[in-house]
């Protein structure tokens, strides 16, 4: 009878919107091309749809290098949707990103004054597939409307900020502190839906270590 | 008329006897004269159907209604001018068409006498010539008051004959521009072009579709139907002819040598013995209206809603082309400012009125408007082919889901409200320079095949996945580059010499440095002049 009873509760807990601590939730992933973020993150790799906050000391400290495989990936699916870079600090150097595996056919760069609205209509379009942007300031409402903007296009939304925004709280389903370290960079996962609480290290690829 | 002379029409070099290109049957048994009735209609091509549509009075119809109430006629252009037109009042007092000015005024001295409106005779024509296009795509008009379908391919659209006819003639009636103006048109149905217009032209009814009536229907139209010139049609009524019939009575070879091969080949014509291609008419290609405000007005909301119509009439227009516009250009006309324009690039053809009206919402809260406006004014672009698609099962992001228009709507969503210039691409360029060895491009709409750029995965230097809008000059201590902290050199120097013949001349050693925090960044030494240090990349 106990026998019963438990798989009975098994199978209730097994269904997708039930979320318990520090479980793993069931979110369709894809992996980040990095074997131990994959295995420290819930699901085992980025959520395919959802906000993802990465926050970092200073820019160039790996935080493209932290989504270019994904990127490579995703930009080489058949069909491919796009990925739109909002208000990148630089000029995302074409030649770099090409030795990659990015396919730049599918990249979209918007300059803008506004750039909480264009990431809003890149994530809502259902267009992108994933849309990246770099906010000097956003509140927690935009950042929640950018988080329900990006399920909505069933996008994966990716915010960069500054580290001085890690104590704030933040909607996003995914933050990401990013160190860097001698040969790659160290991550601690702020918030996640089941992921670990140690930091990960990771070491670039040789293409990008110096 | 013997046999033998008859055949002496047909040898090379007579006009009326060179081979017709266009669906003549090869070598004709020789008619016996211009009309003879039993052979024309086995000649005749049964695939072809006419139908004409003359506005009787088109002349008085295109002026605008007379307020005096005296009796109204219309003057040609000539020096000494002809009554062209004269309405019921005027034929009361015994003016008729063809007479000089002098004559009729001699009658009739207070008489209304206007020259003709050309130009609105013309418009009025494009109007019903827009109506029929829209039953068939072969419409040619016959100046000045004519029009010609050609409608044996649409018959079984329309759900029959007599149906089309009657849709055409509804959707004639309903116009309001040509019910205000009363040109209402008299329509026939021939198996022959000249044949139903001839028809139309002398108000006869003619409903026939079988060419063995025709020229018992044409006998007794008078000869004037077909609008030869005046000498013609003297020495014409000087032979007693008065009649179709008479003038298809007369011997062919007669007929040739008095009046010519042009005329001959008229009557051929008009009994279907020669092929009788028409032009088609090319419809208007761009779209422009607008409208006058009965008060000025500020609100962009409110210029949204006046426009709303002119939008609503615009996709009409292009759903029945089926057809999209990449521009749009609406204007807003102010009291004494210079007109204040915004524009409408759109990255694939669009025919929605809701759609486009968003775009212009985007755009309009950029514009800030110098006046009131007193007038909108919208104007498309060149027509493009829009093609046709039905709306996805999957919504976006779903397995099985194919990309549709979702990015080029992106696209203009994102260029209506931030500027074309701040939505693009990016590609490679073959080139050492870094700052040139990227370009911005238009964003590929269709996917590309991306072999050429894997290829370039082989680089054999390192290159950084940011770069800046233009170098930053370092400090440097004793040599060392500074940037916050000393910068420890980790890779290099990597030589980039290149551009001596561009003006843009580069000589620089690239290093790829570290600060203290750990961030790795791409930066050079000038190898002429002081050797100074910038950075140029980031590792980020």
């Amino acid at each position: 009878m106990a026998d019963v009873h438990e798989k009975q509760l098994e199978e209730l807990l097994a269904h997708p919107s039930v979320w318990r601590g520090r479980s793993r939730a069931a979110v369709e992933t894809f992996p980040t091309g990095f074997a131990s973020l994959d295995a420290g993150l819930p699901g085992g790799g980025w959520p395919r749809h959802g906000l993802v906050e990465i926050l970092t000391p200073q820019p160039g400290v790996g935080e493209l290098y932290l989504l270019l495989p994904a990127l490579a990936a995703l930009s080489r699916l058949a069909p491919a949707r796009w990925c739109t870079w909002v208000s990148p600090p630089h000029e995302p150097f074409a030649p770099a990103l090409a030795a990659h595996g990015v396919a730049l056919d599918r990249m979209l760069i918007v300059r803008t004054h506004l750039p909480l609205w264009a990431h809003e209509q890149a994530l809502r379009s259902g267009a992108c597939e994933v849309a990246l942007a770099w906010l000097p300031r956003a509140s927690p409402r935009a950042v929640r409307r950018l988080q329900l903007a990006a399920e909505q296009g069933r996008a994966l939304g990716v915010l960069y900020r500054s580290q001085k925004y890690a104590s704030e709280a933040s909607p996003a389903m995914l933050r990401v502190l990013l160190e860097p370290t001698k040969h790659g960079a160290r991550l601690r996962l702020l918030k996640s839906r089941g992921g670990t609480r140690e930091p990960i290290d990771l070491t670039w690829a040789p293409a990008a270590a110096a | 008329m013997t046999h033998a002379r008859q055949k002496s029409l047909f040898e090379p070099g007579d006009v009326s006897a060179a081979p017709s290109v266009l669906r003549v049957r090869p070598a004709p048994p020789p008619p016996t004269g211009p009309g003879s009735e039993g052979q024309a209609a086995l000649e005749l091509d049964p695939r072809e159907l006419w139908v004409a549509a003359h506005v009787p009075h088109l002349s008085l119809h295109a002026l605008p209604a007379g307020e005096s109430g005296a009796p109204l006629v219309v003057l040609d252009e000539a020096r000494n001018p002809r009554i062209i037109g004269a309405d019921e009042k005027a034929q009361s007092a015994g003016v008729r068409v063809g007479m000089t000015l002098g004559a009729a005024l001699a009658i009739a001295p207070d008489i209304d006498a206007r020259p003709r409106d050309t130009a609105r005779e013309l418009a009025l024509m494009q109007r019903l010539a827009g109506i029929a296009a829209t039953f068939t795509p072969q419409v040619s008009i016959e100046a000045p008051d004519g029009l010609l379908l050609e409608i044996k391919p649409s018959i079984r659209l329309f759900g029959g004959l007599k149906e089309l006819c009657r849709q055409l003639r509804e959707a004639c009636a309903a116009d309001a521009v040509l019910a205000r103006s009363g040109a209402l048109p008299h329509f026939t149905l021939a198996p022959t072009a000249l044949a139903a217009l001839a028809a139309a032209r002398a108000g006869a009814r003619c409903f026939i579709t079988d060419p063995r009536q025709l020229p018992a229907r044409l006998k007794l139209l008078p000869v004037g139907v077909l609008r030869w010139d005046d000498d013609a049609n003297t020495r014409l009524l000087g032979m007693g002819v008065r009649t179709l019939g008479d003038l298809l009575r007369l011997p062919r070879a007669g007929f040739a040598r008095r009046f010519g091969p042009a005329l001959l080949a008229d009557l051929d014509r008009l009994q279907g013995r020669r092929a009788d291609p028409r032009r088609r008419l090319a419809r208007r290609e761009r779209f422009r209206t607008r409208v006058d405000l009965d008060h000025e007005i500020e609100n962009h909301d409110r210029i949204l809603e006046v426009l709303r119509p002119l939008l609503d009439e615009l996709e009409q227009f292009l759903r029945s082309r089926q057809r999209g516009i990449t521009a749009l250009q609406c204007r807003f006309h102010h009291y004494r400012a210079a007109p204040t324009t915004c524009a409408l690039r759109l990255a694939a053809p669009e025919a929605d009125a809701a759609r486009l009206q968003s775009l212009l919402r985007e755009r309009l809260a950029n514009v800030r408007l110098p006046e009131p406006v007193r007038r909108c004014e919208l104007r498309g672009g060149a027509l493009t082919e829009r093609p046709l698609a039905s709306r996805p099962l999957w919504s976006p992001g779903e397995r099985g889901h194919a990309p549709a228009n979702e990015m080029p709507a992106l696209i203009e969503h994102l260029r209506a409200r931030l500027g074309a210039q701040a939505v693009y691409g990016i590609g490679c360029v073959s080139e050492h320079r870094p700052e040139n060895a990227w370009r911005v491009t238009e964003p590929a709409l269709a996917p590309v095949v991306s072999a050429a750029d894997a290829g370039s995965v082989g680089l054999p230097f390192r290159r950084p996945p940011w770069l800046l809008h233009a170098p930053q000059e370092l400090d440097s201590q004793r040599g060392r580059p500074r940037y916050g902290g000393v910068l420890e050199l980790l890779a290099g120097p990597e030589r980039i010499e290149s551009g001596w013949w561009d003006g843009a001349d580069a000589r620089r050693d690239y290093y790829v440095a570290r600060d203290a925090r750990g961030a790795r960044f791409w930066i050079y030494r000038e190898c002429v002049g002081a050797g100074k240090w910038f950075l140029h990349g980031l590792f980020g």
